[in-house]
């Protein structure tokens, strides 16, 4: 066990070296620099001194040789457009950002369950299609859209909750006001997130519902719902487990468009703010915290595979 | 917008007849199948029978409601929205399908690479597609048309790429499980080498799965699509998409919000028909789901 | 009798204005707390790079400056400095500065803070602060003494008080004197500044919002609300909605199309400001098909410009004639060739000047095609104007082909590179007629003259302007630049646009000139009990 921990964490600093290698290279051929340095007045004189101030006239392979020293010593660098240290930047956004992705998961996974066993207790009849139709709407409608409709009508129209922000001024510590800010963007990632999770529910919970000692214990005359906590869903936890490993990564994706829309300060603007305005340390900040969070979740999703199921085994 | 997981089947595939057929034969896969061609008559066929040009701006007929004229009114610079929808669908649907072949392309290329030859090559290619997936998709996307810039080809390789790390894990998986099955076996018994037995007798088997991912994607490259024109990033005007018309409706929400609903409805139709194909197609291969 | 008859007339009128306020003051809600918005984490230093369209206004309140507008005609009044006098020759200027003002950190305010802003800073070239090119006419700032500093000029700038009153704030020597960098001090600019406004910085919550609350050491007194916050929104939609969800009390930069939609609430009104903005197409003068002036005017009045500010603007604009807008009163001039919309008119003029409709519906001449290269950005109304200008063209037999470009790659392929032939912009000057660094030979090529028009006649008459110490002679002048300026097209001017500012109806002694005008007069601001 140990040593295959540390062979997938090996494996997963290499991953994360190609990544800052990739991303350092690609957005250095992007043109145009970093929106703080260069707008509309400024000549050609200005755009030059200010480069130099920022070390932007030097080759690219010696910055990234610069960045990559600072980095493995844990310095990310500073934020030209922002002024402030990245992981400071990083800090503040991330927690943000995984309130938002822990409220859609929990909101996805638990209607998504719910609905996956609905449907899968009654295979092809209307319950089934209901759910199915509802599900594959949710991975049909762009989400920014659905978000500023639901702005529109929630929050403009109905005055039922507020139209952005992560929490109104001077009340940081009201939970409940926070929570008011999460319904809307939580609720539309939600929507996006649920298709996946009710369709693995389901075929997870077809499939042991088939299994021998399922149907063995039926007829001995079990009610069903003894039988599905005692078997039946312990054997979906595979995929759904794997579910949650997806969603992780989705969740930045998704949160990126959300956060524009609703105006939510987390790590998704940041990172559409960063690359709008080039901000290259913190869109190299941004990525290589998604990767190890992503590596780390895989790396867990795996473990919790083994714990769930010895049958499968590491290679 | 959500990715896509598709579980591994495990029976032998019906044959391509029959297979469709299968489709068609449930409800909903037959009408998703309908709406989809007749989706792609009228943005193949269609510019040819328009009278207006989708381009043509007219700033004294803005904001127009619809019209014998106009049948769905015209835009904010006057523009026929009927007509911008009809180009529009050409343009995202391409964008749509061709983004899904080359992910499709490159998936099975490194996937079945990875997954039939094994050993260091499985290995880096592996670490290849763990790379891409540890970068979190719409972050890909982002800097890679920050970088590159927007230009429509540009645009389709990048959404390509977001989604070919997803079915070069299939297709791997797939693979590797068929590399040792019996027929392969017997082929490579009788001298076919590595490429034959790869495209002619493994892929074949695979296809059926990969197409379902594939079906899907084409869904998830619109969304895509219009998500990046959302953000300014996608396909530009005068090039009209219907990413890039909801992008212009933006700034229209509370004066003429109808603007933003064409586009939106017709995206959410055309992805709702592709992912209802692609999950009858689904439950054709593996009716439990 | 006379001067009896004008005591009591003055008594009255001290009378009336106790009155009003005594009124005013008994009608403020001095509990109230204004919310404002920002569409990004503001940098609160007036000069670094990049401190534009999100901190400028908050920087207004924060920074005090040597001068700023009147609220009635935009001339320049006293804020930091209280009498200013150019000396024999224009090349000095003497600013007596106010006493008894203080740093919010309670240090004094004096002409070393002066001297530090200028000399160390904005005309530091390594420094790269922002809006510095407008000050290259200044050499120096001499100490006088503790509240008199001389500015010394390498040449007349008639216009120095004006660009003084323009987001040119005061920063304080005693805090960024020994920085490395002042203009990159984290602690200051994205945390709580030292400042001398009526209203400071009490909290900074990145990404979310700034708070501020009245200085209690401002040397005019104590503000009238409770402090001011602005959020950071970065979608104008969102802000938008908040405003129509009774968020918001103060919306800058609205957009045409909300005005309805803001106004329906009925707890907010929409104001027509106006600014010393012009959008323009410019053609790049170095390609010679456009260095012809035939061709410049044809393009001009192909374009039907009323009706794109009917359509883009909603109406909520002017056409222009120049650079210069009406709402600089005596030094505008009106009175200069005009290019009504007439294509045919357009199309004639093209024939003489040789340009042919080809077979391709495209103009041609000794082999050379009409068809441009336009770049555009994605910025605000830039791509629409655009895509209209090209059908207009098209109409006259001129081809465009449109290129959409993200925003920092236009800045730095067409803006900085000037790679493009033609291509739609505007210009935000401050309310002076002195438009040089646009329009300047100096300023073509690598300076913000972007189409790199060059004109002897056109720098004299601009240096003139410059010289001229009264309004007559700088009315004169001005008034024969903006006759050449229409007759030549050196930019193919479009319009003017009203600058829309949703405010609460609430809010009381808000000018309502321009935006900087109404924030630099922020201690006056105060909200009325429901």
């Amino acid at each position: 066990m140990t040593q295959y921990l540390v062979r997938r964490l090996g494996q997963g600093l290499v991953v994360l070296f190609l990544v800052s290698l990739l991303t350092f290279f690609l957005i250095n051929l992007a043109p145009g620099g970093p929106s703080s340095l260069v707008d509309i007045s400024t000549t050609v004189a200005e755009r030059n001194a200010r480069y130099a101030l920022y070390g932007l006239d030097r080759p690219v392979h010696e910055r990234y040789v610069a960045w990559l020293g600072g980095a493995v010593t844990g310095d990310l660098g500073t934020s030209i457009n922002q002024g402030l240290p990245v992981s400071r930047l990083l800090m503040q956004r991330l927690g943000a950002t995984v309130v938002l992705a822990l409220t859609a998961l929990v909101l996805a996974a638990g209607f998504g369950v719910l609905l996956g066993i609905v449907a899968a207790m009654n295979p092809n009849r209307w319950p089934d299609h209901v759910v199915s139709t509802v599900a594959t709407l949710g991975m049909s409608v762009p989400n920014f859209w659905l978000g500023i409709i639901a702005i529109i009508v929630f929050a403009v129209e109905l005055r039922w909750l507020p139209a952005s922000g992560i929490v109104s001024i001077g009340r940081g510590a009201d939970l409940i006001d926070r929570l008011r800010h999460l319904v809307l963007p939580a609720s539309v990632l939600a929507f996006g997130l649920m298709p996946n999770v009710v369709r693995v529910t389901r075929s997870a919970v077809l499939e042991t519902k088939a299994t021998d000692y399922v149907r063995t214990a039926r007829s001995k005359g079990l009610p069903d719902g003894k039988v599905m906590r005692k078997h039946m869903l312990r054997n979906a936890l595979v995929p759904i487990t794997a579910m949650i490993g997806l969603i992780t990564t989705v969740l930045f994706s998704g949160s990126v468009v959300i956060e524009s829309v609703f105006g939510y300060a987390g790590i998704g603007r940041l990172a559409i703010e960063a690359a709008n305005g080039r901000d290259y340390p913190v869109i190299l900040g941004v990525t290589m915290l998604a990767g190890t969070v992503v590596v780390v979740v895989n790396l867990v999703v795996d473990m919790l595979y083994a714990v769930i199921d010895p049958r499968i085994r590491h290679g | 917008m959500a990715e896509v997981l598709v579980r591994t089947a495990s029976a032998p595939l019906p044959r391509r007849s029959r297979f469709l057929g299968r489709v068609l034969r449930q409800p909903l896969g037959l009408v998703a199948f309908t709406v989809l061609v007749l989706l792609v008559l009228l943005v193949v066929f269609g510019p040819a029978f328009l009278s207006h040009s989708p381009t043509r701006t007219n700033p004294l007929q803005t904001l127009q409601p619809p019209s014998a004229e106009h049948w769905l009114g015209t835009d904010e610079l006057g523009r026929d929205v009927f007509a911008r929808i009809v180009h529009g669908g050409r343009v995202s649907l391409s964008v749509g399908l061709f983004s899904m072949l080359v992910g499709l392309f490159i998936g099975v290329a490194v996937g079945g690479s990875a997954g039939y030859f094994g050993g260091r090559t499985e290995n880096v290619l592996m670490r290849v597609v763990d790379t891409f997936m540890a970068i979190p998709t719409f972050f890909l996307i982002l800097v890679i048309v920050t970088s590159f810039g927007n230009h429509p080809v540009t645009i389709v390789f990048t959404v390509g790429l977001g989604f070919w790390a997803q079915m070069a894990r299939s297709v791997h998986a797939e693979f590797k499980r068929f590399k040792t099955a019996e027929f392969v076996e017997a082929s490579r018994a009788l001298g076919s080498h590595h490429l034959r037995l790869m495209v002619r007798h493994i892929l074949p088997q695979v296809m059926p799965q990969a197409i379902v991912l594939a079906t899907l994607g084409v869904g998830w490259s619109i969304l895509t699509e219009a998500g990046l024109s959302y953000l300014g990033l996608g396909i530009q005007p005068p090039l009209a998409s219907w990413g890039n018309m909801l992008q212009n409706a933006q700034a229209y929400l509370f004066r003429a919000p109808v603007l933003a609903v064409w586009p939106g409805l017709f995206i959410a139709i055309t992805v709702l028909a592709f992912n209802v194909l692609g999950n009858a197609l689904r439950d054709v291969l593996d009716p439990r789901g | 009798m006379k001067v009896r008859g004008t005591l009591f007339r003055a008594l009255v009128a001290l009378l009336f204005a106790l009155g009003a306020a005594v009124a005013t003051a008994q009608d403020a809600d001095t509990s109230a707390v204004l919310n404002l918005a920002t569409n990004a984490d503001p940098t609160l230093n007036p000069w670094t790079p990049g401190a534009v369209i999100e901190s400028n206004l908050i920087n207004t309140i924060l920074f005090e400056q040597l001068t700023r507008y009147s609220p009635e005609d935009l001339t320049p009044s006293p804020m930091l400095a209280t009498s200013w006098q150019a000396e024999e020759g224009g090349l000095a200027w003497v600013f007596e500065l106010r006493q008894g003002v203080v740093w919010s950190d309670g240090d004094p305010f004096d002409a070393a803070d002066v001297a530090f802003t200028f000399n160390d800073v904005v005309l530091n070239p390594d420094l790269g602060a922002q809006s510095a090119s407008q000050f290259s006419a200044i050499d120096r700032v001499e100490v006088i003494d503790d509240h008199t500093v001389r500015f010394v000029l390498n040449e007349p700038f008639s216009a120095l008080p004006y660009y003084l009153a323009s987001f040119a704030g005061i920063i304080p020597v005693h805090v960024l004197g020994e920085a490395e960098n002042p203009l990159q001090v984290a602690s200051f600019n994205k945390g709580i500044p030292v400042t001398t406004g009526p209203y400071k910085v009490a909290e900074f919550v990145p990404g979310s919002f700034v708070r501020l609350v009245p200085n209690e050491l401002y040397w005019a007194g104590e503000p009238k609300l409770a402090g001011m916050v602005f959020r950071i929104i970065p979608d104008l939609n969102t802000q938008v909605a908040e405003a129509m969800a009774g968020q918001l009390d103060v919306v800058t930069r609205l957009s045409p199309q909300n005005v309805r939609g803001i106004e329906s609430t009925g707890a907010l009104e929409v104001l027509r400001q106006s600014q010393n903005l012009f959008f323009f197409v410019a053609p790049n003068h170095d390609d010679e098909r456009l260095a012809d002036v035939r061709v410049r005017q044809a393009m001009t009045m192909a374009i039907d410009r009323e009706a794109m500010i009917q359509a883009i603007l909603d109406g909520y604009g002017e056409v222009a004639s120049g650079p210069v807008a009406p709402m600089l009163g005596a030094l505008f001039n009106g009175d200069v060739r005009q290019y009504p919309y007439d294509p045919e008119a357009a199309a004639a003029l093209l024939d003489e000047a040789g340009w042919t409709v080809g077979p391709d519906g495209v103009r041609q001449k000794d082999g050379q095609r009409l068809s441009f290269y336009m770049p555009t950005g994605q910025f605000g109304d830039l791509v629409p104007a655009t895509l209209l200008v090209q059908q207009y063209w098209q109409d006259v037999g001129i081809e465009t082909d449109v290129q959409v470009m993200e925003w920092n790659a236009y800045i730095q392929d067409v803006v900085l590179g000037r790679n493009y032939e033609v291509t739609l912009a505007w210009w935000s000057m401050p309310p002076t007629a002195d438009v040089a660094p646009y329009f300047s030979c100096d300023a073509a090529q690598t300076g913000n003259n972007i189409p790199n028009y060059c004109n002897e006649d056109l720098d004299r008459i601009m240096d003139e302007g410059r010289a001229a110490l009264t309004l007559e002679e700088q009315a004169d002048a001005y008034g024969r630049m903006q006759e050449l300026l229409a007759e030549e097209l050196a930019y193919i001017y479009l319009w003017w646009p009203d600058i829309l500012t949703a405010k609460s109806v609430r809010l009381q002694g808000f000018p309502e000139i321009t935006a900087s005008a109404a924030f630099q007069h922020s201690f006056d601001w105060y909200v009325t009990a429901r």
